[in-house]
Protein backbone atom coordinates (compact mmCIF):
# COMPACT_ATOMS: atom_id res chain seq x y z
CA UNK A 1 0.00 0.00 0.00
CA UNK A 2 2.41 2.18 1.00
CA UNK A 3 4.83 1.51 -2.36
CA UNK A 4 1.10 2.21 -4.41
CA UNK A 5 1.06 5.77 -2.17
CA UNK A 6 4.64 6.75 -2.95
CA UNK A 7 4.47 5.99 -6.73
CA UNK A 8 1.53 7.92 -7.05
CA UNK A 9 3.64 10.75 -5.19
CA UNK A 10 5.98 10.57 -7.78
CA UNK A 11 3.87 10.55 -10.77
CA UNK A 12 2.25 13.92 -9.51
CA UNK A 13 5.16 15.21 -8.67
CA UNK A 14 6.96 14.26 -12.42
CA UNK A 15 3.42 15.51 -13.86
CA UNK A 16 3.65 18.90 -11.85
CA UNK A 17 7.49 19.83 -12.67
CA UNK A 18 6.56 19.01 -16.34
CA UNK A 19 3.79 21.10 -16.55
CA UNK A 20 5.55 23.96 -15.21
CA UNK A 21 8.88 23.81 -17.48
CA UNK A 22 5.57 24.65 -20.01
CA UNK A 23 3.38 27.12 -18.08
CA UNK A 24 4.57 29.44 -20.74
CA UNK A 25 1.81 28.81 -23.51
CA UNK A 26 -0.97 27.86 -20.77
CA UNK A 27 -1.23 31.47 -18.80
CA UNK A 28 -4.90 32.70 -18.78
CA UNK A 29 -8.27 30.53 -18.97
CA UNK A 30 -9.05 27.66 -21.59
CA UNK A 31 -7.47 28.46 -24.51
CA UNK A 32 -9.81 27.42 -27.84
CA UNK A 33 -8.13 27.96 -30.96
CA UNK A 34 -9.90 31.02 -32.59
CA UNK A 35 -10.71 31.38 -35.74
CA UNK A 36 -8.89 33.85 -38.46
CA UNK A 37 -11.31 33.94 -41.23
CA UNK A 38 -8.63 31.69 -43.56
CA UNK A 39 -9.47 27.74 -44.18
CA UNK A 40 -6.84 25.41 -42.94
CA UNK A 41 -6.16 24.40 -46.31
CA UNK A 42 -4.83 27.92 -48.13
CA UNK A 43 -2.01 28.08 -45.40
CA UNK A 44 -0.52 24.70 -46.91
CA UNK A 45 -0.35 26.29 -50.50
CA UNK A 46 3.55 27.73 -49.73
CA UNK A 47 5.84 25.06 -48.37
CA UNK A 48 6.49 26.03 -44.89
CA UNK A 49 10.42 26.57 -45.99
CA UNK A 50 9.37 28.82 -48.40
CA UNK A 51 7.63 31.03 -46.09
CA UNK A 52 10.14 30.74 -43.90
CA UNK A 53 12.01 32.27 -46.22
CA UNK A 54 10.03 35.51 -47.17
CA UNK A 55 9.91 35.83 -43.05
CA UNK A 56 13.77 36.12 -42.57
CA UNK A 57 14.27 38.44 -46.26
CA UNK A 58 11.91 41.03 -45.71
CA UNK A 59 14.09 43.89 -44.84
CA UNK A 60 14.18 44.98 -40.81
CA UNK A 61 13.35 48.65 -39.98
CA UNK A 62 15.67 48.31 -37.67
CA UNK A 63 18.30 48.57 -41.36
CA UNK A 64 16.14 51.33 -42.40
CA UNK A 65 16.66 53.58 -39.51
CA UNK A 66 20.14 52.06 -39.77
CA UNK A 67 20.25 54.26 -43.22
CA UNK A 68 18.47 57.18 -42.09
CA UNK A 69 20.56 57.65 -38.80
CA UNK A 70 24.22 57.57 -41.30
CA UNK A 71 22.23 60.12 -43.32
CA UNK A 72 21.72 62.61 -40.44
CA UNK A 73 18.00 62.55 -40.38
CA UNK A 74 16.65 63.62 -37.30
CA UNK A 75 14.21 61.51 -35.58
CA UNK A 76 10.47 62.53 -36.24
CA UNK A 77 7.53 61.46 -34.30
CA UNK A 78 5.59 62.89 -36.59
CA UNK A 79 5.85 59.10 -38.98
CA UNK A 80 5.10 56.86 -36.02
CA UNK A 81 1.33 55.61 -35.92
CA UNK A 82 -0.89 56.99 -33.41
CA UNK A 83 -1.29 54.69 -30.94
CA UNK A 84 -5.22 56.08 -30.11
CA UNK A 85 -7.86 53.69 -31.28
CA UNK A 86 -5.62 50.36 -30.81
CA UNK A 87 -7.80 49.62 -28.73
CA UNK A 88 -10.89 49.72 -30.93
CA UNK A 89 -9.81 46.82 -33.50
CA UNK A 90 -11.81 44.36 -33.27
CA UNK A 91 -10.78 41.43 -35.92
CA UNK A 92 -7.45 39.55 -36.20
CA UNK A 93 -6.37 41.11 -39.60
CA UNK A 94 -7.01 44.76 -38.41
CA UNK A 95 -5.03 43.37 -34.69
CA UNK A 96 -2.13 41.62 -36.95
CA UNK A 97 -1.98 44.58 -39.32
CA UNK A 98 -1.28 46.96 -36.93
CA UNK A 99 0.76 44.70 -34.27
CA UNK A 100 3.17 45.15 -37.63
CA UNK A 101 3.07 48.54 -38.14
CA UNK A 102 3.64 49.04 -34.63
CA UNK A 103 6.79 46.25 -34.80
CA UNK A 104 8.41 48.43 -37.37
CA UNK A 105 7.92 52.19 -35.21
CA UNK A 106 9.55 49.84 -32.02
CA UNK A 107 12.54 49.24 -34.46
CA UNK A 108 12.72 52.92 -35.78
CA UNK A 109 12.22 54.10 -31.84
CA UNK A 110 14.68 51.67 -30.70
CA UNK A 111 17.66 52.50 -33.16
CA UNK A 112 16.92 56.00 -32.69
CA UNK A 113 17.17 55.62 -29.02
CA UNK A 114 14.06 57.49 -28.20
CA UNK A 115 13.57 54.19 -25.99
CA UNK A 116 11.41 56.25 -23.47
CA UNK A 117 8.33 56.89 -26.04
CA UNK A 118 8.55 53.28 -26.61
CA UNK A 119 6.67 51.80 -23.71
CA UNK A 120 3.34 53.26 -25.27
CA UNK A 121 3.88 51.42 -28.64
CA UNK A 122 4.97 48.77 -25.97
CA UNK A 123 1.87 48.04 -24.25
CA UNK A 124 -0.21 48.55 -27.31
CA UNK A 125 1.81 45.74 -29.12
CA UNK A 126 1.10 43.43 -26.19
CA UNK A 127 -2.74 44.36 -25.83
CA UNK A 128 -3.14 43.01 -29.47
CA UNK A 129 -1.19 40.24 -28.62
CA UNK A 130 -3.17 39.23 -26.09
CA UNK A 131 -6.07 40.12 -28.19
CA UNK A 132 -4.59 37.61 -30.92
CA UNK A 133 -3.92 35.14 -28.08
CA UNK A 134 0.22 35.16 -28.29
CA UNK A 135 0.84 37.59 -26.19
CA UNK A 136 2.39 34.85 -23.71
CA UNK A 137 5.74 35.02 -26.55
CA UNK A 138 5.63 38.96 -26.33
CA UNK A 139 7.79 39.69 -22.97
CA UNK A 140 6.32 43.02 -22.18
CA UNK A 141 7.75 43.66 -19.09
CA UNK A 142 11.18 42.96 -19.43
CA UNK A 143 11.01 45.15 -23.15
CA UNK A 144 9.71 47.75 -20.80
CA UNK A 145 11.98 47.65 -17.87
CA UNK A 146 15.01 47.94 -20.65
CA UNK A 147 13.08 50.82 -22.55
CA UNK A 148 12.55 52.31 -19.25
CA UNK A 149 16.32 52.36 -18.23
CA UNK A 150 17.54 52.97 -21.63
CA UNK A 151 19.09 50.00 -21.31
CA UNK A 152 21.65 48.74 -23.97
CA UNK A 153 20.33 48.70 -27.71
CA UNK A 154 20.98 45.00 -28.30
CA UNK A 155 19.45 43.26 -25.77
CA UNK A 156 16.43 45.52 -26.43
CA UNK A 157 16.43 44.81 -30.46
CA UNK A 158 17.07 41.08 -29.80
CA UNK A 159 14.19 40.49 -27.60
CA UNK A 160 11.90 42.80 -29.83
CA UNK A 161 13.08 40.52 -32.68
CA UNK A 162 13.08 37.23 -30.11
CA UNK A 163 9.41 38.10 -29.36
CA UNK A 164 8.20 38.69 -33.07
CA UNK A 165 10.19 35.79 -33.84
CA UNK A 166 8.68 33.28 -31.45
CA UNK A 167 4.87 34.76 -32.32
CA UNK A 168 5.43 33.84 -36.24
CA UNK A 169 6.93 30.39 -35.13
CA UNK A 170 3.91 29.62 -33.15
CA UNK A 171 1.16 31.22 -35.52
CA UNK A 172 2.55 29.16 -38.29
CA UNK A 173 2.94 26.21 -36.66
CA UNK A 174 -0.34 26.39 -35.39
CA UNK A 175 -1.93 26.45 -38.76
CA UNK A 176 -2.14 30.55 -38.24
CA UNK A 177 0.10 31.45 -40.98
CA UNK A 178 -2.36 33.98 -42.31
CA UNK A 179 -2.25 36.18 -39.58
CA UNK A 180 1.79 35.71 -39.46
CA UNK A 181 1.42 36.95 -42.99
CA UNK A 182 -0.25 40.33 -42.23
CA UNK A 183 2.41 40.62 -39.55
CA UNK A 184 4.90 40.47 -41.75
CA UNK A 185 3.38 42.91 -44.41
CA UNK A 186 2.24 45.60 -41.71
CA UNK A 187 6.14 45.52 -40.93
CA UNK A 188 6.98 46.58 -44.54
CA UNK A 189 4.36 48.74 -45.37
CA UNK A 190 5.54 50.78 -42.53
CA UNK A 191 8.96 50.67 -43.01
CA UNK A 192 8.59 51.34 -46.81
CA UNK A 193 6.45 54.62 -45.92
CA UNK A 194 8.95 55.74 -43.28
CA UNK A 195 12.12 55.79 -46.24
CA UNK A 196 9.52 56.95 -48.43
CA UNK A 197 8.58 59.77 -46.63
CA UNK A 198 12.13 60.33 -45.29
CA UNK A 199 13.34 60.76 -49.14
CA UNK A 200 11.26 63.59 -50.05
CA UNK A 201 13.35 66.00 -47.70
CA UNK A 202 16.25 63.84 -48.12
CA UNK A 203 17.45 62.91 -51.63
CA UNK A 204 20.47 60.67 -50.95
CA UNK A 205 21.43 58.15 -53.45
CA UNK A 206 21.75 55.27 -50.70
CA UNK A 207 17.72 55.78 -49.33
CA UNK A 208 16.75 56.40 -53.11
CA UNK A 209 18.51 52.66 -53.90
CA UNK A 210 16.77 50.78 -50.75
CA UNK A 211 13.62 52.15 -51.61
CA UNK A 212 13.92 51.16 -55.62
CA UNK A 213 15.43 47.31 -54.16
CA UNK A 214 12.24 47.34 -52.32
CA UNK A 215 10.86 46.26 -55.88
CA UNK A 216 12.98 42.49 -55.13
CA UNK A 217 11.35 42.58 -51.56
CA UNK A 218 7.48 43.18 -52.67
CA UNK A 219 7.79 40.22 -54.92
CA UNK A 220 8.45 38.07 -52.06
CA UNK A 221 5.91 39.48 -50.21
CA UNK A 222 2.97 39.17 -52.78
CA UNK A 223 3.81 35.81 -52.68
CA UNK A 224 3.16 35.32 -49.09
CA UNK A 225 -0.27 37.33 -49.08
CA UNK A 226 -0.98 35.48 -52.19
CA UNK A 227 -2.40 32.57 -51.59
CA UNK A 228 -5.11 33.66 -48.56
CA UNK A 229 -6.50 36.57 -50.94
CA UNK A 230 -9.77 34.82 -51.83
CA UNK A 231 -10.47 33.96 -48.27
CA UNK A 232 -11.96 37.26 -47.31
CA UNK A 233 -12.65 41.10 -48.42
CA UNK A 234 -9.77 42.10 -46.63
CA UNK A 235 -7.14 39.75 -47.63
CA UNK A 236 -8.44 40.50 -51.15
CA UNK A 237 -8.53 44.08 -50.60
CA UNK A 238 -4.78 43.99 -48.73
CA UNK A 239 -3.37 42.04 -52.22
CA UNK A 240 -4.86 44.39 -54.20
CA UNK A 241 -3.36 47.14 -52.71
CA UNK A 242 0.13 45.87 -52.68
CA UNK A 243 -0.33 44.78 -56.34
CA UNK A 244 -0.98 48.49 -57.12
CA UNK A 245 2.43 49.75 -55.66
CA UNK A 246 4.06 46.72 -56.83
CA UNK A 247 2.88 47.60 -60.56
CA UNK A 248 4.41 51.43 -59.58
CA UNK A 249 7.48 49.56 -59.40
CA UNK A 250 7.76 47.90 -63.07
CA UNK A 251 10.10 50.03 -64.41
CA UNK A 252 12.49 50.29 -61.99
CA UNK A 253 15.50 48.49 -63.25
CA UNK A 254 17.99 46.77 -61.43
CA UNK A 255 21.42 46.37 -62.94
CA UNK A 256 24.37 44.58 -61.86
CA UNK A 257 27.66 44.94 -62.35
CA UNK A 258 30.56 41.67 -62.06
CA UNK A 259 33.24 41.80 -59.83
CA UNK A 260 35.12 39.41 -57.77
CA UNK A 261 35.03 39.59 -53.96
CA UNK A 262 38.26 41.02 -52.06
CA UNK A 263 39.19 39.16 -48.63
CA UNK A 264 41.40 40.77 -46.20
CA UNK A 265 42.33 39.90 -42.61
CA UNK A 266 41.70 43.24 -40.18
CA UNK A 267 42.37 42.96 -36.61
CA UNK A 268 42.18 39.00 -36.56
CA UNK A 269 39.01 39.58 -38.37
CA UNK A 270 38.08 38.56 -41.86
CA UNK A 271 36.71 40.85 -43.73
CA UNK A 272 35.49 40.66 -47.36
CA UNK A 273 34.96 43.66 -49.91
CA UNK A 274 32.22 42.66 -52.32
CA UNK A 275 33.26 44.21 -55.89
CA UNK A 276 29.90 42.69 -57.74
CA UNK A 277 27.28 45.80 -57.54
CA UNK A 278 24.04 46.58 -58.08
CA UNK A 279 22.44 49.74 -58.92
CA UNK A 280 18.96 50.96 -59.19
CA UNK A 281 17.55 53.08 -62.04
CA UNK A 282 14.85 54.89 -60.98
CA UNK A 283 13.47 57.96 -62.04
CA UNK A 284 12.12 61.01 -59.84
CA UNK A 285 8.63 60.70 -61.11
CA UNK A 286 8.72 56.34 -60.47
CA UNK A 287 9.69 57.65 -56.93
CA UNK A 288 7.39 59.94 -56.27
CA UNK A 289 4.61 57.33 -57.44
CA UNK A 290 5.95 54.62 -55.63
CA UNK A 291 6.08 57.37 -52.39
CA UNK A 292 2.34 58.26 -52.83
CA UNK A 293 1.02 54.94 -53.41
CA UNK A 294 2.91 53.81 -50.32
CA UNK A 295 1.95 56.91 -48.36
CA UNK A 296 -1.76 55.68 -49.54
CA UNK A 297 -1.46 52.19 -48.43
CA UNK A 298 0.02 53.03 -45.39
CA UNK A 299 -2.66 55.57 -44.51
CA UNK A 300 -5.83 53.48 -45.42
CA UNK A 301 -4.54 50.49 -43.71
CA UNK A 302 -3.91 52.43 -40.55
CA UNK A 303 -7.46 53.99 -40.45
CA UNK A 304 -9.25 50.38 -41.23
CA UNK A 305 -10.22 51.02 -45.06
CA UNK B 1 11.53 1.03 -0.70
CA UNK B 2 11.60 4.42 1.76
CA UNK B 3 14.79 4.97 0.42
CA UNK B 4 14.26 4.83 -3.32
CA UNK B 5 11.15 6.86 -3.07
CA UNK B 6 13.49 9.50 -1.67
CA UNK B 7 16.20 8.82 -4.06
CA UNK B 8 13.62 9.53 -6.89
CA UNK B 9 11.79 12.32 -5.42
CA UNK B 10 14.83 14.24 -5.19
CA UNK B 11 15.95 13.47 -8.67
CA UNK B 12 12.21 14.95 -9.93
CA UNK B 13 13.11 18.25 -7.43
CA UNK B 14 16.56 18.81 -8.88
CA UNK B 15 16.58 17.52 -12.34
CA UNK B 16 14.91 21.02 -13.61
CA UNK B 17 17.11 22.63 -11.29
CA UNK B 18 20.27 20.95 -12.93
CA UNK B 19 18.54 21.37 -16.59
CA UNK B 20 18.10 25.19 -16.21
CA UNK B 21 21.83 25.87 -15.34
CA UNK B 22 23.02 24.66 -18.37
CA UNK B 23 22.84 27.78 -21.14
CA UNK B 24 19.87 28.02 -22.71
CA UNK B 25 20.07 29.06 -26.58
CA UNK B 26 18.91 32.50 -25.43
CA UNK B 27 21.88 32.71 -23.30
CA UNK B 28 24.11 31.41 -25.56
CA UNK B 29 22.70 34.10 -28.51
CA UNK B 30 22.81 36.77 -26.09
CA UNK B 31 26.67 35.74 -25.43
CA UNK B 32 27.55 35.85 -29.01
CA UNK B 33 25.69 39.69 -29.58
CA UNK B 34 28.19 40.96 -27.17
CA UNK B 35 31.11 39.33 -28.76
CA UNK B 36 30.05 40.85 -32.22
CA UNK B 37 31.52 44.23 -30.24
CA UNK B 38 30.54 47.30 -29.79
CA UNK B 39 30.52 48.99 -32.82
CA UNK B 40 27.37 46.56 -33.74
CA UNK B 41 23.79 46.30 -33.98
CA UNK B 42 21.81 42.62 -33.33
CA UNK B 43 19.62 41.58 -36.39
CA UNK B 44 19.21 38.20 -36.50
CA UNK B 45 20.13 34.94 -34.83
CA UNK B 46 19.76 31.49 -36.19
CA UNK B 47 20.00 28.63 -33.94
CA UNK B 48 22.01 25.77 -35.15
CA UNK B 49 21.90 22.53 -33.73
CA UNK B 50 23.14 19.35 -36.31
CA UNK B 51 23.93 15.45 -36.09
CA UNK B 52 27.16 14.16 -36.74
CA UNK B 53 27.79 13.24 -40.54
CA UNK B 54 26.85 10.15 -41.59
CA UNK B 55 29.68 10.04 -43.90
CA UNK B 56 32.69 12.05 -44.68
CA UNK B 57 31.28 13.41 -47.96
CA UNK B 58 28.10 14.31 -46.53
CA UNK B 59 28.23 16.78 -43.43
CA UNK B 60 24.97 18.27 -42.35
CA UNK B 61 24.44 21.70 -42.81
CA UNK B 62 21.56 24.20 -42.15
CA UNK B 63 20.77 26.70 -45.00
CA UNK B 64 19.33 29.69 -44.35
CA UNK B 65 18.38 32.94 -47.26
CA UNK B 66 18.44 36.29 -45.97
CA UNK B 67 18.72 39.58 -47.95
CA UNK B 68 21.87 41.62 -47.63
CA UNK B 69 21.51 45.57 -48.48
CA UNK B 70 23.86 47.39 -50.79
CA UNK B 71 25.73 50.17 -48.67
CA UNK B 72 25.41 48.13 -45.34
CA UNK B 73 28.32 46.55 -43.25
CA UNK B 74 27.62 42.96 -41.73
CA UNK B 75 29.13 41.00 -39.33
CA UNK B 76 28.55 36.89 -39.19
CA UNK B 77 29.83 35.82 -35.91
CA UNK B 78 29.48 32.00 -34.80
CA UNK B 79 29.63 30.60 -31.71
CA UNK B 80 29.50 27.27 -30.14
CA UNK B 81 27.52 25.82 -27.51
CA UNK B 82 28.96 24.44 -24.20
CA UNK B 83 30.06 20.36 -25.30
CA UNK B 84 29.33 20.66 -28.93
CA UNK B 85 31.94 18.33 -30.45
CA UNK B 86 32.44 20.77 -33.69
CA UNK B 87 33.09 24.19 -34.34
CA UNK B 88 30.25 26.17 -36.09
CA UNK B 89 31.47 27.52 -39.41
CA UNK B 90 29.74 29.93 -41.77
CA UNK B 91 29.90 29.85 -45.52
CA UNK B 92 27.94 33.03 -47.61
CA UNK B 93 27.11 31.87 -51.16
CA UNK B 94 25.64 34.16 -53.39
CA UNK B 95 23.85 32.48 -56.06
CA UNK B 96 25.06 29.01 -55.52
CA UNK B 97 28.55 30.65 -55.76
CA UNK B 98 31.08 30.76 -52.56
CA UNK B 99 31.89 33.88 -51.69
CA UNK B 100 33.37 33.35 -48.02
CA UNK B 101 33.48 31.32 -45.33
CA UNK B 102 34.37 31.32 -41.67
CA UNK B 103 37.04 28.11 -42.05
CA UNK B 104 39.99 28.79 -44.65
CA UNK B 105 40.38 25.18 -45.94
CA UNK B 106 43.98 25.75 -46.85
CA UNK B 107 45.48 27.01 -43.82
CA UNK B 108 43.52 25.52 -41.14
CA UNK B 109 42.60 29.08 -39.57
CA UNK B 110 39.10 29.30 -38.33
CA UNK B 111 37.40 32.45 -37.55
CA UNK B 112 34.97 33.79 -35.24
CA UNK B 113 33.25 36.13 -37.65
CA UNK B 114 33.34 37.48 -40.87
CA UNK B 115 32.47 41.45 -41.44
CA UNK B 116 30.78 41.93 -44.62
CA UNK B 117 30.59 44.80 -46.71
CA UNK B 118 27.86 44.41 -49.07
CA UNK B 119 27.67 46.62 -52.81
CA UNK B 120 24.88 44.51 -53.77
CA UNK B 121 21.25 43.52 -52.77
CA UNK B 122 20.17 40.25 -53.17
CA UNK B 123 19.03 37.23 -51.68
CA UNK B 124 22.26 34.94 -50.36
CA UNK B 125 22.60 31.84 -48.53
CA UNK B 126 23.73 31.24 -45.44
CA UNK B 127 25.26 27.72 -44.83
CA UNK B 128 25.65 26.56 -41.03
CA UNK B 129 27.24 23.57 -40.03
CA UNK B 130 30.22 22.04 -37.91
CA UNK B 131 33.95 21.39 -38.80
CA UNK B 132 34.95 17.97 -39.63
CA UNK B 133 31.39 16.95 -39.94
CA UNK B 134 31.06 16.69 -36.04
CA UNK B 135 27.81 16.64 -34.42
CA UNK B 136 27.45 20.05 -32.57
CA UNK B 137 25.00 23.27 -31.54
CA UNK B 138 25.32 26.50 -31.73
CA UNK B 139 24.55 29.84 -32.95
CA UNK B 140 24.91 32.23 -36.04
CA UNK B 141 24.47 36.10 -34.81
CA UNK B 142 23.79 38.37 -37.51
CA UNK B 143 24.92 42.16 -36.75
CA UNK B 144 25.20 45.44 -38.51
CA UNK B 145 28.54 47.25 -38.46
CA UNK B 146 27.90 50.97 -37.18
Amino acid sequence: MTGIISKLFALILLISVCSCRNSVTKQGNLNFPIADSVPAGESEKLSDEAIADIVQNIASPVEIAAILQSMNVPFSAEFLTTTQGADRLTTNFQKAMMMGIYGADLGYLNMYEKTGNSVDVLSTIKRLADGLRVGQYFDFETLKRLSVNKSDLDSLLFLSVNSYNKIDEYLRENGRGSISALMIAGVWVEGQYLATQVVSDHPDKILRDLIGEQKIILGDLLMLIRPYRESSADYASLYNKMEKISVSYRDVRITYKLGEPETIEQDGRLVMIQHEESNVEMTDEQLMKIADLSKDVRNKLISGK
Amino acid sequence: MKCRFVILSCALIFLPIVLMSQPSSDALVSSCVLAAGENTTYLKDFRVQLPKAASATASPVYKANMYLMKNMKYRFSVCDAPGSKGELVITIFDQGKELISSFNKGTGKKFGSIDFICNKTGLYTLWYGFSNGEQGSGVGVVSMIK
